[in-house]
């Protein structure tokens, strides 16, 4: 941990001039964040240029189940930030149970986003059914397979949290992993549900 | 400070829900009886508002508020660029059209 200043008052919940995590995970979130948005660009331009069979095929989506997804998401991360001010205050038995929820709250997000693509499917649309279909089937997959990820990064953190173990630094990298699935979903649920 | 660190999660939770929620407004009001109908101002109002959800994970959740200089001065230029990608492929994608 590349701790400069410490500011709190009770074992060090807030650190100033500290990188959270390791420095190689924000290489990273840069990296992952510049590949998405490329192909967000590719899905912008196509969409522009064929307003009307893109709008068609976005009214398929339920975007209420798409607004409890993002909501669970946003709380899996505040859940695991909560977990990381626990660790720094060295409470690691509420740390774990803050670890817990966001796996809960992970599992719900993947049951939703499970149901809408058993629905979609049913309803005949599916990844050659239009343009719009491919890019939502691509990009949500291809999200689903960053959260599967994340349950495993979820583990690590469970594992670190073993007293013998307790490394903030590796705790701080995976919670940075596990916001990372977040704020690619913020701008992937845009895009898909409601950019018109 | 602690209690205070744990309050200003909470807030910025609330805030990213809260404009979550918006969106359910602007969808509902930028549509023609359940017809999805094509709209710029939707289209930049909703990259606009994802990038402040954006940059509050980042600064916020992510306790990149806390780090040094050079990493909020990356985060920031990063929400920057994707803004600029992302309007101006759509911008051009009308444009050839």
């Amino acid at each position: 941990m590349t701790a400069i200043e410490d500011v709190s008052t009770e074992a060090g919940v807030d650190v100033v001039g500290h990188v959270p995590g390791e420095g190689d995970m924000w290489f990273f979130v840069v990296f992952e964040s510049l590949v998405f948005t490329s192909y967000f660009c590719v899905y912008l331009y196509y969409r522009a240029q064929h307003e009307h069979a893109f709008l068609k095929a976005q009214s398929a989506l339920n975007l209420p189940l798409g607004i409890v997804e993002t909501i669970l998401l946003l709380t899996s991360s505040w859940a695991i930030a909560r977990c990381v001010q626990e660790v720094r205050a060295a409470r690691y038995r509420s740390a774990q149970r803050f670890v817990l929820a966001t796996v809960g709250l992970g599992v719900a997000f993947l049951g939703c986003k499970l149901a809408e693509w058993v629905r979609l499917i049913g309803e005949g649309h599916t990844f050659t059914s239009s343009e719009f279909m491919q890019h939502f089937f691509f990009l949500t997959g291809m999200h689903a397979i960053h959260l599967l990820i994340g349950f495993v990064v979820l583990g690590v953190i469970l594992y670190q949290l073993a007293p013998q173990r307790r490394s903030h630094q590796t705790i701080e990298t995976c919670s940075t992993y596990w916001h990372t699935v977040d704020l690619f979903w913020v701008l992937i649920f845009a895009l898909l549900y409601i950019v018109r | 400070m602690e209690t205070s660190a744990k309050k200003r999660l909470l807030v910025a939770w609330v805030v990213v829900v809260a404009i979550t929620v918006i969106y359910l407004w602007i969808d509902r009001s930028a549509d023609d009886r359940r017809v999805l109908v094509g709209s710029v101002a939707v289209t930049v109002a909703a990259i606009g508002l994802a990038l402040v959800k954006f940059r509050i994970i980042l600064r916020e959740f992510m306790d990149v508020r806390h780090a040094p200089r050079a990493l909020c001065v990356l985060t920031d230029l990063l929400v920057v660029v994707i803004a600029v990608a992302l309007l101006s492929a759509y911008f051009v994608g009308r444009a050839v059209t």
